[in-house]
């Protein structure tokens, strides 16, 4: 995994990649969760998927760099 | 109902935890893991500046050119030093001939004083005689002269005798005349020499600043001249990464021409930089900054990587001040 990309010229961090794949990845994850009302098992939903995006970027950074 | 809250307190607070964990590793994975994006390419770089004065008379290389070692950079008129040679080379023969004539002068005076010594001896021999005769048969008087005689040939035969000396002192006056003659010639010919300027190292010209005419002065340097073989990098490193960067580390390198992959090891890592709080001001009071109690910026330490220069992907054009990424792969504790 490259540590930096270049957006046209400008080099922005790799990190920035995983931020948007995580961001997508917990869109789906989220769609699944509200198909199945699995919200109904949580305290604090909007805390848990704020909480479940940080578990899902913070793994993928770790894996990936 | 009591149960179920339990179960969906216990569910997020786990979710909670586990993103703090994660996070927290990320965020020191990130800040502390040994890699940076300061990196650039440095190289060894001889200023090359003549040794003699003179006006330039031909200059044999073009800006950006390969040099290999001992090829001819530029040469110095060389007019006013051959004509120093051939000075040299008179003096020489001059002090070669004086050493000659005071050989010979030797050989006068040690014939002057073996003349000087037969005559004491003639005259020593006839005042001996004179003073033998009994009964007046010569005066009082011309026995006196004779033993005056001789007293004289005694007198000169000794000058003679210090004039040898002194014409064998002159002789070694004059052959130290002729070594410091051969001593002129030499450093003569060294300037002479001196006056082709030749590459020192194998490399690149490179900021020729030189034309046929311009006057190059003895040690100002006209051209730098990049040695070839010295290639290496500056990886600036924050303080806070420094601690898991140990010399002999392998180290990920990625030019940021092209993204070419290099790899390399760390050669050494800095013990000093210069503290930029430190200036004096006015006054010689120092003139220290103002500071962020919160924001500490971290300062960067340069860390030496020598390039892997057998693994070198084919057509890399490496120059001095490229900018590099650098990946330190730390090696397990031992």
């Amino acid at each position: 995994m490259p540590r930096e990309i270049a957006l046209g010229d400008a080099l922005v961090p790799g990190l920035l990649l995983v931020f948007i794949g995580s961001m997508l990845l917990l869109w789906g994850l989220d769609w699944l969760a509200g198909r199945y009302g699995l919200y109904r098992y949580v305290w604090h939903p909007s805390l848990v998927r704020i909480a479940a995006f940080i578990c899902v970027f913070g793994s993928l950074g770790l894996l990936l760099f | 109902m009591k149960l179920a809250s339990l179960a969906r307190l216990v569910v997020t607070v786990l979710v909670v935890l586990l993103a703090v964990l994660i996070g927290h590793a990320l965020w020191k994975h990130y800040m502390y893991s040994p890699w940076t994006r300061d990196g650039r390419v440095r190289a060894e770089v001889v200023r090359i500046a003549p040794d003699v004065a003179g006006l330039v008379s031909e200059v044999k290389v073009l800006d950006n050119q390969v040099v290999k070692k001992g090829d001819l950079l530029f040469v110095i008129d060389r007019a006013r030093y051959l004509n120093a040679v051939a000075q040299a080379e008179a003096n020489l023969a001059a002090a070669e001939a004086s050493a000659r004539a005071a050989g010979a002068s030797i050989n006068a005076a040690s014939a002057g004083a073996n003349q000087t010594k037969v005559n004491y001896d003639n005259y020593a021999a006839q005042s001996e005689r004179r003073q033998k005769l009994i009964n007046n048969v010569i005066s009082a008087e011309d026995r006196a002269n004779a033993q005056a005689a001789a007293n004289a040939a005694h007198a000169a035969w000794q000058q003679a005798q210090a004039s040898t000396r002194q014409a064998g002192a002159g002789q070694q006056q004059a052959l130290a005349a002729v070594t410091q003659a051969q001593v002129e010639l030499a450093a003569a010919q060294l300037n002479l020499d001196r006056t082709e300027v030749r590459a020192p190292v194998d490399g690149y010209v490179t900021n020729l600043d030189i034309r046929v005419g311009d006057y190059a002065s003895t040690g100002t340097p006209r051209l730098a001249l990049i040695d070839s073989h010295s290639y290496w990098i500056y990886g600036y490193f924050e303080e806070t990464k420094l601690p898991t960067v140990r010399v002999g580390d392998k180290v990920d390198i990625r030019l940021l021409a092209g993204g070419a992959r290099l790899t390399g090891t760390v050669e050494s890592i800095a013990r000093g930089i210069t503290d930029a709080d430190n200036p004096t001001g006015a006054d010689l009071l120092s003139d220290v900054n103002p500071t962020f109690n919160w924001v500490r910026l971290a300062q960067r330490v340069p860390v030496r990587v020598k390039i892997d220069a057998d693994h070198l992907p084919a057509g890399t054009v490496l120059a001095a001040g490229m900018t590099a990424t650098l990946i330190v792969h730390p090696a397990p504790a031992r």
